[in-house]
């Protein structure tokens, strides 16, 4: 750590708008922070990088009150400060807008801008409704957006929802903003405006926290950058200074080549085919074929369709029109208990509402898919289930205490390696995966390309949703990019280019392969 | 208005739909449904399940439930029943004592939920029966006389229109107006949208569902309170229906258990719909229990249909 490169951050003491000096913070079994410092000044972009499960969020939601550390402190503007609420450090300057957004999807735009903090008419009972939609008006035009203050925000896009969040912070006054992996929720040119908003207000003096893991957004975005792992600090540089692989080296300790594993295939056979699926106003006209043996990957942005296309594949949604043939014979009605029985898999998007049982231990997650088939008459089987969990432990490198552990403990990376174990464990033979890698440390991503390239090695056909380009790139053997409900087109990944992907996914290519002209 | 708005209004459209309709079938199926005695009798029976509706409404928007109503509403009809035995000059002194009692139990509620944590349903479910056994052990038969002077909350009239009417229509209108115009309005629809949220943003969640019993209990008392003025004395057991009853008009007026949407125009509507058409029943001469069929289908109809309509 002796590295020229890494500076202390207490040499600067005296600008610092806020500083967090040797902060920790446990939870049942863990320690996820480990007295850290990190400090900020004002008109900087500070990043905050690390793996999941590094603490970023974890020391962010203690300086925001969310939290209250188990020791350290934290200075702001020269004074000590202990926040015991998230309305404390509001009153301090200090917004924080989360990974999963702080807002009410049934209350009006405005309404939630002011939330908590209502002006009155005439300083009496009654809510100045006057003054709240004017006022988040111009908050939303100061940012370059035009949405509506009346419209509710549930009709938002994600990305629209975002700039509620950053208006609600400036409404705040806030002189210190925190993002929580925003790059998480948008992409492309949405995060382009986004990374314009907060030069613009590092320009305007405020001290901007930016948490990701993403290395090619800090260099575009931070003057300096805090890199934490495993709750500690490992120092504090300036991107300019550094290049990729050192930062690299620091997240996770070691160096890492990002590469994929060799693209081998397993048999082709025909296995799903889709016709004309229409469903509602999410899917339109979608025609699809999958094969044993390989990885397709399925492109778009958030919104596209991907994820409906998923759920109706699985049987979890229904479809208006078309035919699904699965295996060469046609189905008419699926459901999830259906395809579980055909050997179809679904590696669900949301992890915490849709993939695991939090207060289950590892072993009951493992083994929730096969009950039926390992118990003894009609009891379980606990001497043959907690083999096969510890089996699964030791092949899929789960880091956990031990098979009782409660899984919603583990880290994201790992509570996804038992998902993929639990359904390996069943033996599909066509998986959808949604977004497989969301919000897990590189270490762990690496161990779960190799798990599903050795799935299509054994003949079995994924399908992989994402929307990180190179993992799409990198994984699949032929990518379909949606589009507004529409398979734009599909492409052999050797052709694939991101920017041609990138062209489909924004509709800036047509159906035909003509380029069009986007209409505002 | 625009389509927006009659989207997001639809719930309240279609419940003064049916209440409309209700009442057209109930005027032409029955001579006696238009006359003066009937009209007044209809109100006068809103007004006892209306007043802890109304209440009921606040918590749910919460996300919450209060079960404990049902005994409160009988504490509070044998106290004030029991304490004022016939005398004028206690009348006012009781009154303010009982509200006071409630507020302690909505205060209890509260504050048990906020800090332990505990689901709202199984809290209120054992102050209930903490409540409903302490009056048992007060009194297990209707027991004392209220005052003359507060005969005039059942039975007075302004008007020719029966007095307690204003008073539901004024709790109704105060309560429309906090839960649209004041920040406290707002927090609990917040509350009921998504609880860290709305705390993450600097809402003071837990003062304010406290609130939220309080006033579910202070409206609780009210019905107690006009119960026994009715009645002219207390009933250990007289609330004990409106344990259920009183979510019917929350929910059939559209309001979601799951909290955060909702409010006391759809409420209203509801205490309506469940009292026009117990009355027009008996006036077919349906008996009681088909009543309760009746009534069930009702909610699992509206509520169907409100859960329906969210996805």
């Amino acid at each position: 750590m002796s590295s020229p490169m890494i500076e202390r951050t207490s040499m600067e003491m005296n600008d610092n708008i806020f500083e967090m000096q040797r902060i920790s913070k446990s939870f049942p079994g863990v320690q996820a922070i480990d007295h850290v410092d990190f400090s900020c000044i004002s008109g900087e972009v500070h990043a905050l990088v690390g793996e999941n499960g590094a603490g970023k969020s974890t020391l962010m939601k203690v300086l925001a009150g969310v939290y209250q550390p188990d020791g350290g402190k934290i200075i702001v503007r020269d004074k000590e400060a202990l926040f015991n609420s998230p309305k404390e450090a509001q009153n301090c300057g200090i917004s924080i807008i989360f990974q999963e957004f702080n807002l009410i999807p049934e209350l009006e735009v405005a309404e939630n801008i002011f939330l908590g903090r209502e002006p009155l008419r005439n300083k009496g009972l009654v809510i100045d409704n006057d003054l709240i939609y004017a006022r988040s008006k111009e908050l939303l035009e100061s940012l370059g957006t035009f949405i509506d203050p009346r419209s509710k925000v549930k009709n938002l896009s994600v990305a629209q929802q975002q700039m509620v969040e950053i208006a609600k912070a400036l409404c705040l006054n806030a002189e210190i903003i925190v993002m929580d992996e925003p790059s998480a929720v948008v992409s492309g040119k949405e995060l382009d405006s986004l990374f314009a908003i907060i030069r613009s207000l590092r320009d305007n003096g405020k001290a901007v926290v930016y948490i990701s893991h993403r290395i090619d957004e800090i260099f575009q975005i931070a003057d300096r950058a805090t890199v934490l792992k495993d709750g500690k600090l490992v120092g504090t540089v300036r991107p300019k200074d550094i290049d990729k692989p050192t930062i690299v080296r620091m997240m996770v300790g070691r160096d890492l080549d990002q590469t994929f594993p060799p693209k081998e295939m397993g048999e082709r056979k025909e296995i799903l085919s889709l016709k004309n699926i229409c469903r509602d106003r999410v899917l339109k006209d979608v025609s699809l074929k999958v094969y044993t043996g390989e990885i397709l990957g399925i492109a778009g942005l958030v919104g596209s369709g991907r994820t409906n296309l998923a759920r109706v594949i699985f049987g979890a949604d229904s479809f208006d029109s078309g035919k699904i043939y699965y295996q060469g014979e046609k189905t008419k009605m699926i459901s999830p208990k259906i395809s579980l029985s055909r050997g179809v898999g679904f590696v669900t998007e949301d992890r915490k509402k849709e993939g695991i049982v939090g207060c289950f231990s590892v072993r009951k997650n493992l083994t929730s898919l096969i009950l039926d088939k390992m118990r003894r008459w009609c009891f379980t089987n606990d001497v043959e289930e907690k083999r096969l969990a510890k089996t699964c432990v030791k092949k899929f490198n789960i880091m956990t205490p031990g098979i009782e552990q409660e899984i919603q403990y583990l880290s994201g990376g790992n509570q996804q390696k038992v998902i993929l174990a639990k359904w390996i464990n069943a033996n599909p033979k066509l998986i959808i995966m949604d977004e497989p890698t969301r919000g897990i440390d590189v270490g762990a991503k690496a161990e779960i390309y190799n798990t599903m390239r050795l799935m299509a090695k054994q003949d079995k056909a994924l399908i992989m949703i994402s929307s990180e380009l190179p993992e799409i790139m990198g994984m699949s053997d032929r990518i379909v990019v949606m589009h507004q409900g529409e398979i734009i087109g599909e492409i052999s990944s050797s052709e694939a280019t991101e920017e041609g992907i990138l062209m489909m996914a924004t509709g800036q290519v047509k159906k035909n392969g003509k380029e069009s002209i986007r209409e505002y | 208005m625009s389509i927006d708005q009659l989207k997001e209004n639809r719930a309240i459209i279609v419940v003064y739909f049916i209440l409309f309709l209700l009442l057209v079938v109930s005027t032409l199926f029955s001579e006696t449904f238009l006359t003066y005695r009937n009209i007044t009798n209809v109100l006068r029976q809103a007004v006892s399940i209306g007043f802890v509706s109304l209440g009921q409404t606040f918590v749910i928007l919460t996300a919450g439930i209060d079960l404990s109503v049902g005994s409160v509403i009988s504490l509070t009809s044998c106290l004030s029943a029991g304490l004022m035995l016939g005398r004028d000059s206690m009348m006012i002194p009781v009154v303010g004592l009982v509200i006071a009692v409630a507020l302690v139990v909505g205060f209890c509620n509260g504050l048990i939920i906020v800090k332990t944590g505990i689901s709202p349903l199984i809290v209120t479910l054992g102050t209930m029966s903490i409540v409903q056994g302490a009056v048992l052990v007060y009194t297990h038969a209707a027991y004392g006389e209220v005052s003359p002077a507060f005969m005039f909350l059942a039975w007075g009239e302004i008007g020719s229109i029966p007095f307690p009417v204003f008073l539901l229509f004024a709790a109704g209108v105060l309560g429309i107006f906090v839960l649209r115009r004041t920040p406290f309005g707002r927090h609990i629809y917040a509350i009921g949208g998504n609880e860290e949220v709305a705390r993450l943003s600097g809402v003071k969640t837990e003062k304010i569902k406290i609130y939220t019993y309080m006033i579910c209990s202070f409206s609780a008392a009210l019905t107690g309170l006009y119960l026994s003025s009715r009645m002219g004395m207390g009933d250990p057991l007289i609330g004990a229906p409106y344990m259920l009853d009183s979510l019917v008009p929350v929910l059939i007026g559209g309001t979601l258990l799951s909290g955060g949407k909702g409010g006391l125009v759809g409420t209203f509507a509801g205490i309506f719909i469940l009292t026009v058409l117990s009355n027009s029943l008996n006036h077919l001469e349906i008996s009681g229990y088909w009543q309760w069929i009746v009534e069930g289908a009702i909610i699992l109809g509206a509520v169907s249909f409100y859960e329906k309509r969210k996805t």
